[in-house]
């Protein structure tokens, strides 16, 4: 499969972009791109919002999808068939929204004048991290597959199938002019088993604007099904390498994990070097150290990125969903009670041999991923305290290089040549003798 | 050679299998803390609050309610009840792994058929505050897939079950839980490599080596113990793939223990006790053997 160029939109200031630009030029979705013809497919990531309370489920997908639109095409397991009134198109400002207010993020401190004891106090906290475009881009019965339902919700035509065996349901793909990747029936076949439908879906030419929409809209869908998964696995079949998921799931109770992968924090809370901010490293940073974490694992964990109550929020890292932005966002009941939980994956075909199956939990503590870069004083300091003071800054910006060296895998020594570091008394250029001699 | 065989009788060493338990369970718990993953609402308060708990709750239960004059003051079997939930249960609230432990441990004293306690302790305080409270959990992929960690159950567990003679309660739980788990997959048309990533699980060995096995509340005949742990693979894997319910194991275990009565009416078998289990090290065999 030819993958298409990277197209890629590099507007603000994007962590993610950052984070799928090289890493992933890969297929990826939680069901998979089939063409219909042999068109160039490229998706970079995928990110899924679930809202769930008891059995309830609303599912928000969004993918980055690259190809041209005609050859858009989704397969994605859904437990139940769904009907027309079940699925709608969702705005793509959700999923960046959800994204921005979750992303991990570089928090900016000050060091005082150190001649006027005083703690550090917070001057600003950025927020560096945020999404790229979301959702961009974009009979039977011999067969023994059932077309149980078919309509089409905004620019998307959709079709819900369920099948008797998967070498039919291939066929029937097959014969429709979707252009089904080898080795696709042997991933079907335990759906079908399973007795889940298919989720069928592809662009409307006649409907889709391309002046109108400069990207396919999310997709959404409500079902009841006390499954509480995530198919992925479909979505490694065409794909070459690693492939990044972020998962929201929302939740009136708590967190929510993983229960077949373990579920681990991503290292927070930690301080990095100020060039770090100035020199706007900060996706590469994240970039460097998940990947580190990701390997640290074996791959086979799935990393808590954020963990929120959004209701109670105090404090807050960012303003926090209004009550449209959360029915947009599919939270259905009443009392506006939203826990978040972010959840990154990286997956490929070998180390996550099973969907993903979540449970809530009513663990409500408050997770982010944090990093801390401290200025040190930068104005005139004369008085007998500011020795010190300026021998616990160089300790602690060696100590950062450290950190950041361990973190990301990068080389001390590049790290240490970056950093600015404060001139000390007993600095290393600073010979002993020459106080004597001098 | 007479000499020779007196000096080896004075330096056999007692030990009790209990003592290597919670051994077991203390390394295993320090594990989980040293790793990074495992540092989801489990910290040292926790931890403390169900150990102490545990071992007095057991005091004043058996000064009180058993009337014993001279309880021990740190009972072995509550230690590794404190123990067993400060590895499997989640909590975020000192109150509910409180709650837990005494539940626990006073449900041995409270709820008994013949004597015979009807519950894993441990587990009757998980499903107690998973059914009472809405503030606990099981994190069922705590322990991720480790070949190494599994291989250090099985290998520790395992040697505690051969020495206590209660070994096949286990085998037989892993046995028919595997073979159900490869059925399954033979019919779904999944590859071998998912069953081994069901079964290559932190929490399952933990669960099939230091819970199921526990020989004070399973039933006392060999044919009862395995046809009762068969029936608790069987109702795991319903649970689990039917009922999509990440606490299978342990709700299949405590549905079965109400049924240990009957498997104790049909197939009798002398009861465990800890007493017969002292093992000497350096000495002759298990002495359960001759009891």
């Amino acid at each position: 499969m030819k993958l298409a160029k990277h197209k890629f939109r590099v507007g603000a200031i994007s962590l993610m972009i950052a984070l799928f630009f090289n890493i992933s030029p890969a297929l990826a979705f939680c069901g998979f791109y089939v063409a219909q013809a042999d068109g160039d497919l490229y998706n970079q990531a995928s990110q899924v919002i679930m809202a769930r309370d008891g059995d309830r489920t609303v599912l928000t997908m969004a993918n980055d999808y690259q190809g041209e639109v005609e050859n858009f095409a989704l397969v994605v397991p859904v437990p139940v068939v769904l009907k027309e009134e079940q699925v709608q198109v969702q705005t793509p400002k959700i999923i960046k929204r959800i994204d921005n207010f979750s992303a991990p993020r570089l928090v900016e401190y000050f060091d005082d004048n150190p001649c006027r004891p005083q703690g550090p106090i917070l001057h600003s906290l950025e927020s560096t991290a945020s999404q790229t475009e979301a959702g961009r881009a974009q009979s039977a019965d011999s067969l023994g597959v059932t077309v149980e339902e078919e309509f089409d919700v905004g620019e998307y035509s959709i079709v819900i199938l369920s099948a008797k065996e998967s070498k039919g349901l291939e066929t029937w793909l097959q014969q429709n002019n979707y252009n089904i990747p080898d080795g696709a029936s042997d991933l079907l076949q335990p759906y079908i088993r399973q007795n889940l439908k298919f989720f069928v879906a592809k662009v409307n030419l006649e409907k889709y604007n391309p002046d109108k929409f400069t990207s396919l809209r999310p997709l959404q869908m409500a079902y009841e099904s006390s499954r509480f998964i995530l198919p992925i696995r479909l979505g490694t079949l065409n794909a070459q390498g690693n492939q990044d998921l972020l998962v929201y799931i929302l939740s009136p109770k708590g967190q929510a994990e993983v229960t077949n992968y373990r579920t681990v924090k991503i290292p927070s809370d930690v301080q990095i070097p100020v060039y770090i901010k100035e020199e706007e490293k900060f996706p590469e940073f994240y970039q460097s150290m998940f990947e580190k974490s990701w390997e640290k694992n074996n791959g086979k964990t799935v990393f808590l990125e954020y963990a929120w109550d959004m209701s109670k929020c105090d404090p807050c890292s960012a303003q926090p969903l209004n009550s449209e932005e959360l029915k947009n966002a599919g939270v259905f009941w009443d009392d506006n009670s939203v826990f978040i939980t972010r959840l990154h994956v990286r997956y490929n075909h070998n180390l996550y041999p099973q969907d993903l199956r979540f449970q809530e939990t009513p663990n409500r503590e408050f997770f982010q991923g944090r990093y801390v870069i401290r200025h040190p004083y930068d104005g005139q300091a004369n008085c007998p305290e500011a020795e010190s003071y300026y021998e616990r800054v160089r300790d602690r910006q060696e100590k950062n290089a450290k950190t950041l060296a361990n973190l990301t895998g990068w080389k001390l020594s590049e790290i240490e040549e970056k950093i600015d570091f404060v001139e000390t008394e007993g600095n290393a250029s600073e010979v002993w003798w020459r106080q004597l001699f001098d | 050679m007479k000499q020779a065989k007196a000096i080896l009788d004075q330096t056999t060493l007692n030990i009790d299998l209990r003592d290597l338990q919670i051994f077991a369970l203390s390394f295993f718990l320090l594990l989980g803390l040293i790793s990074q993953g495992f540092d989801f609402a489990l910290n040292s308060q926790t931890i403390l609050v169900a150990i102490v708990a545990s071992v007095s709750t057991q005091y004043l239960a058996d000064l009180f309610i058993k009337q014993k004059e001279m309880p021990e003051l740190i009972s072995r079997s509550a230690l590794i009840t404190g123990l067993g939930l400060c590895l499997l249960l989640r909590t975020n609230s000192w109150e509910i792994m409180a709650f837990a432990a005494v539940s626990a441990v006073l449900s041995k004293f409270l709820i008994k058929y013949r004597g015979k306690h009807l519950f894993n302790p441990a587990n009757f305080g998980i499903i107690s505050v998973l059914c009472l409270t809405d503030g606990a959990w099981v994190s069922p992929g705590q322990w991720g897939e480790s070949f190494f960690l599994a291989l250090l159950f099985i290998s520790v567990g395992g040697l505690i079950l051969t020495w206590l003679g209660r070994w096949e309660t286990t085998a037989i739980f892993l046995l028919v839980y595997g073979l159900g788990i490869a059925l399954r997959n033979q019919w779904l048309g999944f590859g071998p490599e998912i069953w081994w990533h069901e079964i290559n699980s932190g929490s399952l060995l933990l669960f099939a080596f230091f819970m199921i096995s526990d020989p004070r509340s399973i039933p006392d005949g060999k044919w009862g113990r395995i046809i009762w742990s068969s029936a608790i693979a069987l109702l795991t894997l319903i649970l689990k793939y039917q009922f999509f319910l990440a606490t299978a194991p342990f709700f299949a275990l405590f549905f079965l223990s109400l049924l240990t009565p009957i498997f104790d009416d049909f197939w009798q078998g002398k009861r465990f006790s800890w007493t017969w289990t002292t093992f000497q090290l350096g000495g002759n065999q298990n002495e359960a053997s001759k009891a």
